[in-house]
């Protein structure tokens, strides 16, 4: 919203701020100051003050919400002109609300013999520092009283209606042509509309139709200005993808009362402007008036939530500012808002007005608070995260993050997981509809960028959610994982395995084993991608990539952060042991079929030794033979002398030959 | 003639350990001169043909030659030792490489989450995190944001099933759900990614991180959390930060405030970078909105809490000087390989 100084300065005629010190004023009271502009405005050097407002403020929507602001931060009063209408024809509207649920308030009178011309520069101008171009002399100041009081209206040119006016959901209508020449598809039973005996006038508090539109032959016409249920229109705008200025204020709560003053001003600046006649009575619908709620309030309140003192005599100052009506009950108050601030209910509303005028700055800022202390609730999972971001560090991978949305091909190539792809609705890149499967979509396209740019060393990895959707159970899955990426010249894939392992072991995890993967992304090479498990539960892959645009060999491997932190919190060990014999290594030949596993034999050759006195197993030696594949096994023994070791070594491999 | 042989055998000997380069032509030389069949011995032996006088002097030139043989022998060792040492070392001698070992860095949002997590860690607070795909429930109605609300409009929302299920607008969905999960009191930070329904530019993404903090305790207040604001912005930005507190609108709070930091670029003078305004908006805070605490089920009249919200993107490009939020995301965020920040 953005105001002219003069304006404000004319409606809080004691005013001694500066323009600039008026938008820090507001800016600090809750409505930012986003611009501010030295512009001429009826031929005299003026400002034009650019405001964000707040989503809860329609009331300040308009230049008269503003001045009271300004005026509630000074102190002074604001100065509203008072307007009476001369309503000498009694004769009723023909006008019916039939959306009841809907419709709070509809203000309308006719008014003939209008003479509709070009509007003075005057109102051109104003309307251009808002963006608005000039139509007519009708239509600008109904655009005019909206700046102003911040309530749209609605003209409907009689001569273009037939019979009865009303304001209805629409039952009828398929398609509109709004007054500004779009083309509108209409639901039937959604849309509040107005209309006439044939034709759709208007969706109510959106945008009018182009049927009985306002022209310069215009010669009668009703205006109305209405209040709606704030719902609807919000939900036709937005189903209709139409946002309008008086969409953008009648989604919003305004005050029904008030509607009377803004119609009051554009019926007289219509009979000054056009030399037009009221000749109907007002039609007023307000079945249900809105009054205020009466707030009990404690003085206390203030103090409380700023932890500084603040007076009673402050507190009732500013409420008188902000034309609060204030009841004195013991050590309460009853404290009733004006209408016109619909934001206010609750005890609480009225402890940020009191703090807001009173200023946070004057609340200290360089105290330390004194916290209590309280039992930590971090959970595991972040730790780990963050040791493992250490770790890669160490290791030479470098951190990058990237964008989880992608392309359905994309994870149709990557996803490894038995799980469907999670779709976004309403994407604002078409391009990239989909959540990912895999982390390896960014990590991937952030290796072909740094390679495009000469960067070498590509070693990167990411933390971040991975997504699927389990259909048939209509449940949504997102897993915290980390992806692990790395290049080289040379056949590396031992070297970068023995960097994720040493990772596992590093953040404490053993029984580290690796099968051959259940489900290959197509974009593995399938004869080297494995699983990897941590005792009996898979944690995450690890593969080489099929080659790719850069020409390098290209290894990945992802891991749940979740599952592994399960695997992490269900181990114990203790790797500190005391040497007190020499450690004796014995080595032992066995050949398995080359499509055995050779971790499954790992696993259930551990089982059978006493943990007390092995040190360790290794693969020292692998031989490919015709149909199978000899391992040479070193077993390192502890706590055995060479005779011990050698007959527990025996027994172990028996009938292998040793 | 056996006294001339004695009165030369020293000579000899020097002149043969003068021409011994290594310790085997040295015991060479010992056997020639001091071994069981060397040189001493021989003459020892042909010392009884000769008169008593002779084998006086005989005897006494041997004994003066064994001792300065040994003498010798110890010297020439001693040299030879000193000779292998030097050519041990030249022989195993070692270059330092010049290249420069790779290590790897942290991306400045994480390096920016980890300061901020270890200053509120030291005050006591935990760290939690809240799922991405987020139930309208915790993302919105939770928060004191009604279907209809008009504050929606300011978070765009990106829909995987409209109305139910969402992408998170903003960290303040985890806040939702530990009020609803756990029982006061508590200090909670969280930081993670958001998703806007917006357009995709130089200052704007899609997908930003916030930086999100909660306490819910007996007694708290604005001063407190000024307080916090303080020591945070002191520490992420050094000591002459400029910072305001203004009165905010959010739905979750009341009353609302919003930290603005004087612009870094241009001192407050007003810039590109500001949008002419000299301050940049830095989050969101407030004393938490009764609405949001009893549809947690938590008593007002007891417990009393303030929530803020941070921009992290925005907190991070003004401390790295990142000037395109795209670069956050992938693409053209690199790192130097030979530097990294002080860990002190």
């Amino acid at each position: 919203m953005k105001v002219l100084y003069s304006q404000i300065k004319e409606l809080v005629p004691d005013l001694k701020a500066s323009p600039k010190e008026v938008g820090e004023t507001l800016t600090m009271s809750g409505f930012m100051m986003d611009s501010f502009v030295e512009v001429v405005y009826k031929g005299a050097k003026d400002y034009l003050i650019g405001l964000e407002i707040r989503q809860n403020r329609a009331d300040c929507l308009s230049v008269i919400g503003l001045a009271r602001e300004v005026a509630a931060f000074y102190g002074f009063r604001v100065s509203i002109p008072s307007i009476e209408l001369n309503i000498e024809n009694k004769t009723k509207l023909n006008i019916k609300i039939k959306a009841t649920d809907y419709v709070k308030r509809v203000l309308a009178i006719k008014l003939s013999n209008i003479k509709n011309s070009e509007s003075p520069d005057w109102l051109k101008e104003y309307l251009a520092f808002y963006g608005l171009n000039s139509i007519n002399l009708l239509v600008d100041l109904s655009n005019y009283v909206m700046l102003i009081t911040g309530y749209p209206s609605h003209l409907i040119d009689l001569q273009k209606t037939d019979g009865q006016i009303s304001w209805s959901l629409n039952n009828d209508f398929n398609k509109m042509v709004t007054l500004f020449g779009s083309h509108i598809v209409l639901q039937k039973n959604t849309e509040l509309i107005i209309r006439d005996k044939k034709n759709i006038l208007a969706l109510a508090g959106i945008v009018g139709g182009k049927i009985a539109a306002i022209d310069l032959e215009t010669k009668s016409m009703i205006v109305e200005i209405a209040v709606y249920n704030r719902s609807i229109i919000r939900k036709n705008s937005r189903n209709l993808n139409i946002t309008t200025e008086a969409s953008h204020r009648l989604e919003k709560d305004l005050d029904p009362n008030s509607a009377d003053y803004a119609i009051k001003l554009l019926v007289s600046l219509f009979v000054k402007y056009t030399g037009g006649k009221i000749s109907s009575d007002l039609f007023d619908y307000y079945p249900k008036k809105h009054t205020s709620p009466c707030i009990k309030f404690d003085t206390d309140l203030p103090s409380k939530f700023a932890g500084i003192k603040i007076s009673e005599e402050d507190i009732f100052r500013i409420f008188k500012n902000l034309n609060f009506t204030i009841k004195k009950t013991g050590r309460q108050l009853l404290v009733e808002p004006p209408t016109y601030r619909l934001d206010l209910s609750i005890p609480e509303d009225l402890v940020e007005e009191v703090l807001r005028i009173y200023g946070y700055n004057r609340i200290p800022t360089n105290e330390i608070p004194k916290l209590e202390i309280i039992p930590n609730i971090t959970p595991k999972n972040i730790v780990l995260s963050e040791k493992i971001r250490d770790i890669l560090n160490i290791f030479g991978f470098d951190e990058i993050l990237s964008c989880p949305l992608t392309k359905k091909s994309d994870n149709e190539f990557i996803n490894y997981i038995d799980w469907d792809i999670v779709m976004i609705q309403n994407s604002v890149n078409d391009i990239y509809p989909n959540l990912r499967q895999s982390i390896i979509i960014g990590l991937l396209n952030q290796l072909n960028e740094y390679a495009k740019n000469n960067v070498d060393f590509i070693n990167i990895f990411e933390i971040g959610k991975i997504f699927g959707a389990k259909a048939k159970k209509n449940k949504y899955i997102e897993y915290e994982a980390l992806g692990v990426i790395s290049t080289s010249n040379d056949n590396n894939l031992t070297e970068f395995k023995n960097k994720i392992e040493s990772l596992l072991r590093l953040v404490g995890l053993n029984d580290i084993k690796y099968f051959d993967a259940k489900f290959k992304p197509k974009i593995a090479n399938s004869k080297s991608c494995w699983d990897i498990y941590i005792g009996k539960h898979c944690i995450g892959i690890i593969y080489k990539l099929i080659p790719q645009e850069v020409k390098l060999n290209v290894y990945f491997a992802e891991i749940n952060i979740a599952k592994t932190t399960e695997s992490l919190l269900n181990t114990k060990n203790n790797p500190v042991v005391e040497i007190t014999q020499k450690l004796i290594a014995l080595d032992a030949n066995v050949e398995l079929n080359a499509n055995e596993s050779i971790f499954k034999y790992l696993k259930k050759l551990e089982d059978k030794f006493d943990k007390n006195c092995l040190w360790s197993i290794n693969i020292s030696d692998v031989y490919s033979l015709k149909s199978k594949v000899r391992y040479t096994i070193r077993v390192t023994y502890k706590e055995l002398s060479d005779q011990e070791a050698k007959e527990v070594h025996q027994n172990i491999f028996n009938p292998t030959k040793v | 003639m056996l006294i001339n042989r004695a009165k030369n055998l020293i000579n000899d000997l020097k002149n043969d350990l003068a021409d011994t380069e290594t310790f085997k032509d040295m015991n060479e030389v010992w056997h020639k001169y001091l071994g069981g069949k060397g040189s001493i011995k021989l003459i020892l032996k042909e010392i009884k043909e000769l008169s008593i006088d002779e084998k006086k002097t005989v005897a006494s030139l041997v004994q003066a030659c064994h001792k300065d043989a040994l003498n010798l022998f110890n010297k020439k060792e001693k040299l030879l030792r000193k000779e292998k040492l030097s050519e041990d070392i030249d022989n195993q001698s070692e270059r330092l490489g010049y290249d420069l070992p790779k290590i790897g860095h942290l991306h400045p949002i994480s390096k920016t989450i980890r300061e901020m997590n270890n200053l509120f860690t030291g005050m006591g607070f935990s760290i939690v995190d809240g799922p991405e795909i987020e139930e309208d429930e915790y993302c919105f109605q939770r928060l004191n944001v009604p279907t209809d609300h008009p504050a929606r409009d300011m978070q765009d929302t990106i829909y995987i099933k409209e109305p139910e299920y969402l992408l998170r607008t903003q960290t303040s969905s985890i806040e939702a759900r530990i009020l609803a999960n756990y029982k006061p009191p508590f200090k909670i930070v969280s930081s993670g990614r958001v998703y806007r329904n917006e357009k995709v530019n130089k200052s704007n993404h899609f997908i930003f991180h916030h930086y999100q903090g909660v306490v819910v305790v007996e007694k708290i207040n604005l001063k407190d959390l000024f307080g916090i604001f303080h020591i945070l912005f002191k520490k992420m930005y050094g000591s002459d930060v400029i910072v305001r507190y203004r009165n905010k609108y959010y739905p979750e709070v009341e009353p609302g405030v919003g930290p603005d930091m004087q612009c870094f670029s241009c001192r407050g003078k007003g810039c590109t970078l500001c949008k002419g305004i000299g301050w940049i908006e830095m989050g969101g805070a407030g004393i938490i909105h009764p609405n949001v605490m009893k549809k947690a089920g938590i008593s007002t009249s007891k417990w009393m809490g303030f929530a803020f919200g941070l921009g992290l993107d925005r907190w991070v490009m003004a401390k790295y000087n990142i000037t395109d939020i795209r670069a956050l995301l992938g693409g053209n965020l690199g790192y130097k390989y030979y530097e990294n920040e002080s860990i002190i």
